[in-house]
C-alpha cells in the first residue's frame, strides 16, 4: 500500500483528463479485444486510473488500498487464464506460446482479415455509452462527484453493462461485472468513505473473480475450450 | 462469556473450512453440514434472549447489541425467526444433497452463506446488510456450477442483475439521511421509492428481471437452484421488509399496494404461461419458484397485517415444494445423463420411482394444489382476495394450473411404458429402481414432511402471523 500511494502521489498531476482519457481507453480495450492479455493489461490500468480519479475524493491511502484490490483481482485472472491455457496446451498438445509468436499471429490476422466485424461493434458501442455518458453527466450529475467523475462514473457503468450484454463467456462476464462496480464505487467512495464499506465492496470484487476463475477452469477442464483466446 | 451473535457468523465459516477439506468425504460433510446448520437452527429459537446460557462449560449470551469490526449487531425477534427459517431451510437442503448431490460445493459455500446471510439480518445499518447479501449471491455461483460442465449461464445471470441492483439499494441510505435534514424535498422520497422499487425487483426476479430464474434451475446444480430460490431469496425478502420497517416515511409517502400486487400479478401471469409450455424441468422449477415470488408479492401489496402474514406463509412454505422438486430433478437427471429435457426422461420413474415422487409431490406444493404445504398458504389467499379482487384470484389459479400442466406432461413422459418392440428405449422401462435404500429413505421423509405440514398448516400460520405482527409499517 505505502508504494502504491508513493506511485499515486507521484503521478497526481494526471488525476484529470489524462486519467479521464485513461479509462475510456482501457474500458474500450475490455470491450473491442477478445485477447485475455490484453484484457487483463487493460483492466489493471482502469483500477490504476480509477484509484487516481479516487484521490479527488478520498485520502491517498483509501484510493492505493482500492487499487490495490484491484490489482489483486488482475492477478487472479491472470493466473486463471494461465491455467487455463496450459490445460487447453495439455488438451491439444501443442508447444507453448511465446510473445514473438503471439505478435506475428495477430499482425498476420490483422493483415489478413482486417478489423473484425465484433470488434468493429465493440469499438462503435462503447463509443456511443461514452457519448451517453457524456450527456448524462450534464443532465443527471452525480451527488458529491464533479462533473468530470460523474461521467467516468456513467461511462464505466454503461460499458460494464455493455459487457454483460455482448459475452456468455464468464471471464468476460466477469470483466462486465468489475468494470460496473468501478464505475458505482468511484461514485459510492463519495458518499460513504468508510473503510468497513471499502473492504466489503473489495470482498465482492474478489469473490466475483473467484467465480469467474472457477467457472472458467470448469469450463476448460471440461473439455469445451473456448471463449477467450 | 460468549456474545451467541458472533456464534452464528463464525461457526457455520469454521465447519464450511472443514467441510470443504474433508468434500471428498461426502457423508461425513453432508452430516457435519447438516448437524451445524439444524444446531444453530434450533438454537437461535431456544435460547432465552438477553439470557446467559451454560453451553458445554461456556457462558453464552444471546441477544443484545454486540459490537463487531466496529459496527453494530443488533437481535430482534424478527431476525430471530428469520434466522432459524434460513438454517433450517438449509439443513432440510443439505439433508437431500446429501444422498442426491453427494460432495457437492453447495455444503462449505452453503454454510459460508448462511453466516453471510445471518450477519446481513443482524448488522445496523442497512447499507452493510446489502453488501453482505451481494457477497452472499456472488459466493452462490460456486454451488451453482455443476462440475465438469458448462458454465453455468443461469448463474452468471443472477449474480449480474443482483450487482445490478446492488447501487439503488445503498443510495436509498444516503437519499433517506439527507431527506432527514431537508423533509420538504420529497424529490429525495420519490428518487428512492424509484430506487427501491428497481432494486428489488432485480433482487427478486420480478418481470422483466426475471429472466435468471428459469436459467438457473436449467443449468444450475438443482439443490443449489432451490437454495438459492428459497435461502438467498427469503433473506432479500426480510431485507425488503427491513427497508419498510426502516424508513416509513417512504412507506407512507409511496402507496406499494398497488405496485407490489401489480408486479405479482404480472410475475404469476408470466410465469404460469411458460410454466405450462415448458419441457426441461429445471426451468419449469425456476418458473415456480417465479409464480411463488408473485404470490407472495400480491399478498404483500394486500397493505394489511392479514396480508403479510400470507406473504410469509408463501416464504415459509416455499422451501417444502421447492427442495422436493430439485431432489427429485437431480435424482432424475443423474439417471439420464444431466439432461432433464421430457424426450430425455421418458420412462425414467420406472427405473427411478422416488425421485419421481419427490418431483411430482415438490411440483404439487410449489403450483399450489392439495396435499402439498404451498396449498394451504394460496387457499388463505384466494379467500381473502376472493371479496374485492375476483379477477387476481382467477389469475393466480390460472399460474398454478399452468405449473400443474407442467407436470402432467412431465408424469406423462416419466411414466411413459413402452411397447415391447421399441427396442432399446423398452430398456429403461424393463430395469429395475436404481436408487438406493437410504436415498428412498431420505426422499419419502422429505415428502412425508411436505404432505404433513400441507394437512396441517397450523405449524407455520402462527410463524407467519407472529412474524407480520411483529413489523409496524402497515400500521395506519
Amino acid at each position: 500500500v505505502p508504494l502504491l500511494s508513493d506511485l499515486l502521489a507521484r503521478v497526481a498531476f494526471l488525476a484529470a483528463t489524462p486519467a479521464v482519457i485513461g479509462v475510456f481507453v482501457t474500458a474500450s480495450l475490455l470491450v473491442v479485444s477478445q485477447d485475455w492479455r490484453l484484457n487483463v493489461i487493460a483492466l489493471a490500468a482502469q483500477y490504476f486510473f480509477v484509484a487516481l480519479l479516487m484521490t479527488q475524493l478520498v485520502r491517498l491511502e483509501m484510493a492505493a488500498v482500492k487499487g490495490l484490490i484491484g490489482w489483486l483481482v488482475c492477478l487472479v485472472f491472470y493466473l486463471t487464464e494461465q491455467q487455463a491455457q496450459s490445460l487447453r496446451r495439455d488438451v491439444d498438445s501443442g508447444s507453448g506460446v511465446s510473445v514473438q509468436n503471439w505478435f506475428s499471429a495477430r499482425l498476420e490476422g490483422w493483415r489478413s482479415h482486417g478489423i473484425s466485424a465484433r470488434a468493429a461493434f465493440g469499438f462503435l458501442a462503447a463509443l456511443l455509452v461514452a457519448l451517453t455518458a457524456y450527456v448524462a453527466a450534464f443532465a443527471i450529475p452525480l451527488p458529491q462527484l464533479p462533473r468530470g467523475l460523474s461521467g467516468v462514473c456513467y461511462l464505466l457503468i454503461g460499458l460494464g453493462v455493455l459487457l454483460l450484454g455482448l459475452s456468455q463467456d464468464p471471464v468476460r462476464v466477469g470483466l462486465g461485472l468489475l468494470t460496473f462496480l468501478s464505475g458505482f464505487d468511484l461514485f459510492y467512495v463519495a458518499l460513504e468513505p468508510s473503510l468497513v464499506v471499502t473492504g466489503l465492496v473489495g470482498s465482492i470484487s474478489f469473490v466475483i473473480t473467484l467465480g469467474m476463475a472457477y467457472l472458467r477452469t470448469a469450463h476448460v477442464a471440461g473439455g469445451s475450450a473456448g471463449g477467450a483466446t | 462469556l460468549i456474545a451467541g451473535l458472533l456464534l452464528f457468523l463464525a461457526l457455520p465459516l469454521v465447519v464450511a473450512s472443514v467441510v470443504y477439506v474433508f468434500r471428498g468425504w461426502a457423508t461425513l460433510a453432508a452430516l457435519l453440514s447438516v448437524g451445524t446448520a439444524l444446531a444453530l437452527g434450533i438454537a437461535i429459537l431456544v435460547l432465552p434472549l438477553g439470557r446467559t446460557v451454560e453451553l458445554w462449560g461456556r457462558q453464552i449470551v444471546m441477544g443484545g447489541r454486540v459490537t463487531f469490526l466496529g459496527r453494530e449487531l443488533v437481535l430482534e425477534e424478527v431476525d430471530r425467526i428469520a434466522i432459524a427459517f434460513l438454517y433450517l431451510t438449509a439443513a432440510g437442503i443439505f439433508a437431500l444433497a446429501w444422498r442426491a448431490s453427494p460432495g457437492a460445493m453447495l455444503f462449505p459455500v452453503g454454510l459460508g452463506i448462511l453466516s453471510l446471510l445471518s450477519g446481513s439480518l443482524l448488522i445496523r445499518p442497512l447499507i452493510y446488510a446489502v453488501l453482505l447479501v451481494e457477497l452472499a449471491i456472488a459466493l452462490s455461483i460456486l454451488a451453482l456450477q455443476i462440475e465438469g460442465q458448462q458454465p453455468t449461464q443461469g448463474g452468471l445471470q443472477y449474480l449480474s442483475f443482483a450487482l445490478l441492483a446492488m447501487p439503488g439499494l445503498l443510495v436509498i441510505h444516503w437519499l433517506m439521511d439527507r431527506y432527514a435534514l431537508t423533509p420538504d424535498d420529497t424529490g429525495l422520497l420519490e428518487a428512492s421509492a424509484i430506487l427501491l422499487a428497481l432494486s428489488f425487483a432485480l433482487l427478486l426476479g420480478s418481470i422483466p428481471f426475471h429472466l435468471w430464474m428459469p436459467s438457473v434451475g436449467a443449468d444450475s446444480e438443482p439443490l443449489a437452484s432451490a437454495f438459492v430460490f428459497t435461502v438467498n431469496s427469503g433473506a432479500v425478502w426480510f431485507l425488503l421488509l427491513a427497508f419498510l420497517e426502516s424508513y416509513p416515511e417512504l412507506t407512507a409517502y409511496v402507496r406499494f399496494g398497488p405496485f407490489a400486487s401489480g408486479v405479482g400479478l404480472a410475475m404469476v401471469t408470466v410465469g404460469g404461461l411458460f410454466a405450462a409450455s415448458q419441457r426441461s424441468l429445471g426451468r419449469l422449477m425456476g418458473y415456480g419458484a417465479l409464480i411463488d415470488g408473485g404470490v407472495a408479492l400480491v399478498a404483500l401489496g394486500m397493505e394489511s397485517e392479514r396480508g403479510l402474514a400470507l406473504a410469509f406463509l408463501a416464504v415459509l412454505a416455499r422451501p417444502f415444494g421447492l427442495a422436493l422438486m430439485a431432489a427429485g430433478l437431480k435424482g432424475l437427471r443423474r439417471g439420464m445423463g444431466s439432461s432433464d429435457g421430457l424426450d430425455a426422461l421418458r420412462g425414467v420413474a420406472w427405473r427411478s420411482p422416488w425421485s419421481t415422487l419427490a418431483l411430482v409431490v415438490g411440483g404439487l406444493s410449489t403450483a399450489g394444489f392439495p396435499i402439498g404445504v404451498g396449498f394451504a398458504g394460496r387457499w388463505a389467499l384466494y379467500r381473502a382476495l376472493a371479496s374485492s379482487d375476483v379477477v387476481d384470484v382467477l389469475l393466480l389459479m390460472l399460474a398454478s394450473a399452468g405449473v400443474m400442466v407442467g407436470i402432467c406432461r412431465a408424469v406423462a413422459a416419466l411414466f411413459w411404458r413402452p411397447r415391447s418392440s421399441d427396442g432399446e428405449a423398452g430398456d429403461v422401462a424393463r430395469d429395475a429402481p436404481s436408487e438406493g435404500v437410504l436415498t428412498a429413505v431420505v426422499l419419502v421423509l422429505a415428502v412425508t414432511a411436505c404432505v404433513g405440514v400441507g394437512f396441517f398448516p397450523q405449524l407455520l400460520a402462527p410463524t407467519a402471523l407472529r412474524l407480520a405482527g411483529l413489523y409496524t409499517f402497515l400500521a395506519p
